[in-house]
């Protein structure tokens, strides 16, 4: 609701502003008012849908199994979120998906940034064949099931560590960084070679610290990542429930059409295991864990839109 | 590339004295490459179940690494668990293969790290040979410990077991004095390993005086670099090692030794009925759906340019902060909004009611236009994020060209006509080229969660399909085929678009 009336409110201030300049056009006024309610409408259709989710998951459930609720939350509760808290199988997604999504990044982050760092070094022992032998693998890729056979080869099936290992090399990022510490200028680092410093001392005490925009950078966009992964746990991990990340559990979620209840209730370690499966249906259960898969990007995107756009425009110029 | 312009980093390296190598030096040289192969093919063969000395009982798994044989007991008697409960054989003997393993796994380690010490001076060099030979000893321990592992297995086998417990030769018999001829392989290894580590000690001079422990810079770098390279030739060029099962009559689990090899996959693409008609269908859907996404990559560049029409910062702010979400949520998410409006008791159901109509209808399980909707999902979802490098670049335009066309009577639309469109063209061609190098991988993810019993033939794309046929049936060969073809294909486009582009911008995109 706070964004209709942020709509409107900007919409006056952007006529009232326009009129300043120029005189404005009937031609004008209509291209203006077509414009702007089409964005307001694509707008609203972007953000409605979590809003929608999101005030079925506070209002009181018998009231949202009627389909009284449409616009406005009403009966407002938590009770929905502190039954979730219960379930232990998306606890247990939780903590797989929190802990690769933390152990993976920080990985990923730290060795692009040491070999984007590494790939500069003209004095390499052979750094073009190097250097090309990591970014060819972005352009090509032996497909699925080979991929699939390779990673059970390696035993990394049913294994956590088939979340983090694979993705610790990732050729894009380390472009990214390559790009970036080409722009720092050599002297700094000449002057740290001067006074005997090794290139581990320079990359940890100058390369490192001055690298941080983009490492914030390349650090966000693999967190999205780890946290939106889905089909490495489908495809590597099927067998084992207990390592399921939390967007596989919640595809198993929305496809259980009947009886959710019961399946969320059994994996619940409480005594009131009955009294949840009573109170909510499965489109509150659905609902519910969305809303708990959704809402980590939700707080965290606002404060961080302006590295993911940096991103964007660093991958447009890679090179 | 930009990396020339670093040219100062070459300058303050210290240049090497070149040094005359005595012939006893250019000898230890060439020995010192066959004794860096054979410890690569150590390393490697870790890794490979076909070359896995531990595996001295039929009852292990036929796709056991050494390295797995190391790390977990269990992988190794997991078949295992009812001969050693009717005790047809003795479970000290399994035990044993499991401490030699992980005896070998450290050996291979340490003689790994002390062969990256052969890359650098006189001195590192004599410490490094000296630890290959202290782990080349200890890998030799390790394997004489599965000799004695296979000569346990081999005496306490009960008579009448001996086929589900002793490995079979050559001929298929169950053999008592058969050995894997990894075994073999990882006895010929640590001989070499052992011997050249011991010629190099005397023909490695001694060091000179105050040379100390160092290595060439450029053997640091690579030095710093190799585990980097290692991780990508495991997860990038290994998985091609895989297109083998293309050629035979595989099924999960099995072994590829003694097996034929056959081109029966490839020709069942076009021979078999059922599979030419899935095929076909799973092509048209593809194409299909890449080409509706390749005709409306204009939507983003048009969302840019109207976007920029508009004058109040705050409202496009809010605009562009709200359409980038979707791109940031998984598929999974984005179909969990689809149930919450579309669904049986989703949004627009719930809204008609609450209105006094009554409607019960499941827009999600219909077939009908089922191309047209995942489009629009696509647009829903990467329309925002896709605009912003629109926008950046509408930003960078000369704002002299606007007030010129301005002052020549130019309106809004000739403007963006004339200057805005022809300015993003270079952009948009690139992105262009890009999707349709890709015009074959649309992903499986957004297919996936949207697929069900009903929209099925509709939606059903090349990665989804391979997914299913692969993963899903079991049927790995055909499968592998159709990945392997579509992996070249993608390739070749892949460089016809770099050509065209090349040709038109005389610049390259990949």
């Amino acid at each position: 609701m706070e964004n209709l009336t942020l709509k409107k409110k900007g919409e006056n201030a952007g006529l009232s502003d326009n009129t300043t300049h120029i005189k404005q056009t009937p031609g004008d006024i209509v291209f203006n008012v077509i414009n702007y309610l089409f964005f307001g409408v694509f707008t609203l259709s972007c953000i409605f849908p979590f809003y929608y989710i999101f005030i079925n998951t506070i209002s009181d459930n018998e009231l949202v199994k009627s389909g009284a609720i449409t616009l406005i939350p009403r009966g407002i509760t938590i009770s929905n979120y502190i039954a979730m808290f219960k379930v232990n199988d998306l606890w247990n997604s939780v903590v797989v998906t929190v802990g690769r999504t933390l152990i993976g990044t920080c990985l990923m982050v730290f060795v692009s940034g040491l070999a984007g760092y590494l790939v500069t070094k003209e004095e390499m022992w052979h750094r073009k064949f190097w250097y090309r032998f990591l970014v060819i693998t972005m352009y090509f890729n032996a497909g699925l099931i080979p991929w699939y056979l390779n990673m059970s080869m390696l035993g990394l099936t049913n294994n956590f560590m088939a979340y983090i290992i694979p993705g610790i090399v990732s050729p894009y990022n380390i472009i990214l960084v390559k790009t970036y510490v080409e722009s720092i200028p050599s002297e700094i680092e000449e002057s740290a070679f001067m006074d005997g410093a090794s290139y581990w001392t320079i990359f940890c005490k100058i390369i490192w610290p001055l690298s941080k925009p983009i490492l914030a950078t390349i650090a966000i966009f693999g967190a999205v990542g780890h946290w939106n992964s889905f089909q490495d746990s489908l495809i590597l991990n099927s067998n084992s429930p207990e390592l399921f990340t939390l967007q596989h559990r919640l595809y198993i979620y929305l496809n259980q059409s009947s009886n959710l209840g019961a399946i969320v209730a059994s994996g619940t370690s409480s005594t009131d295991s009955a009294a949840i499966a009573g109170a909510m249906n499965t489109k509150i259960i659905q609902y519910t864990i969305s809303m708990v898969t959704i809402i980590p990007i939700l707080c965290v995107y606002p404060f961080l839109m302006k590295y993911f756009e940096k991103g964007l425009m660093l991958g447009a110029v890679k090179g | 590339m930009a990396a020339k312009s670093l040219s100062g980093t070459g300058e303050y390296v210290p240049k090497k004295r070149e040094v005359v190598k005595t012939p006893a030096e250019k000898v230890s040289d060439i020995l010192y490459w066959i004794l860096r192969s054979a410890i690569v093919i150590n390393v490697v063969a870790l890794f490979f179940p076909s070359l896995n000395p531990a595996r001295l009982s039929e009852g292990i798994n036929k796709n056991l690494s050494l390295f797995s044989c190391g790390v977990s007991y269990d992988s190794i008697v997991v078949n295992l668990k009812r001969a050693l409960k009717q005790e047809w054989v003795s479970e000290d003997a399994f035990a044993l293969i499991f401490y030699a393993s992980l005896i070998i796994i450290i050996a291979v380690i340490i003689i790994a790290a002390s062969g990256c010490l052969s890359l650098g001076s006189h001195k590192m060099k004599k410490v490094g040979l000296a630890v290959t030979l202290g782990g080349g000893v200890i890998e030799a321990v390790g394997l004489a410990a599965l000799f004695q592992a296979h000569s346990e297995i081999v005496e306490t086998t009960v008579a009448n077991k001996a086929d589900k417990i002793l490995l079979l030769n050559a001929e298929g018999v169950p053999d008592p004095d058969y050995l894997p001829p990894a075994f073999i392989l990882f006895i010929v290894l640590i001989s070499v390993i052992i011997l050249l580590s011991i010629v190099n000690l005397f023909l490695v001079p001694r060091s000179m005086m105050g040379e100390g422990f160092s290595m060439e810079p450029k053997f640091q770098l690579f030095l710093m670099m190799l585990p980097v390279i290692a991780l990508a030739f495991v997860f990038s060029y290994l998985p091609l090692y895989g297109w083998r099962y293309a050629f035979f009559d595989y099924k999960a689990g099995e072994s590829l030794a003694g097996k034929e090899p056959t081109l029966n996959y490839f020709t069942m693409l076009f021979q078999n009925a059922a599979t030419r008609r899935d095929i076909a269908n799973v092509l048209k859907n593809t194409l299909a759906m890449s080409g509706l996404g390749i005709a409306t990559s204009w939507v983003p560049m048009v969302f840019a340019i109207f976007l920029s029409e508009i004058r109040n910062s705050r409202f496009k702010r809010i605009v562009q902060t709200f359409t980038t979400i979707p791109n940031f949520i998984s598929w999974v998410l984005v179909y969990a909004i689809a149930i919450a409006i579309f669904n049986t008791d989703g949004f627009i159901n719930t809204l008609i009611n609450s209105m006094g109509g009554s409607a019960t209808e499941n827009y999600l399980m219909s077939d009908s236009h089922m191309w047209l909707k995942m489009l629009a999902w696509g647009i829903w979802k990467g329309t925002g994020w896709s605009a912003i490098i629109y926008i950046a670049a509408i930003s960078g335009i000369d704002q002299g060209l606007y007030e010129a066309a301005t002052v020549d009577g130019a309106g809004r639309f000739a403007k963006m006509w004339y200057i805005t469109i022809p300015e993003l063209i270079p952009t948009f061609c690139v992105l262009l080229l890009m999707s349709i190098a890709n015009i074959l991988s649309n992903g499986m993810e957004q297919y996936l969660v949207f697929s069900n019993a009903m929209n099925r033939e509709k939606i059903q794309v090349l990665d989804l399909y391979v997914y299913n046929l692969g993963i899903g049936s079991g049927l790995i060969p055909l499968s592998t085929v159709i990945g392997m073809v579509k992996s070249v294909i993608s390739v070749i486009l892949l460089f016809a678009a770099n050509g065209v582009s090349k040709l038109i911008r005389g610049e390259s995109i990949v």
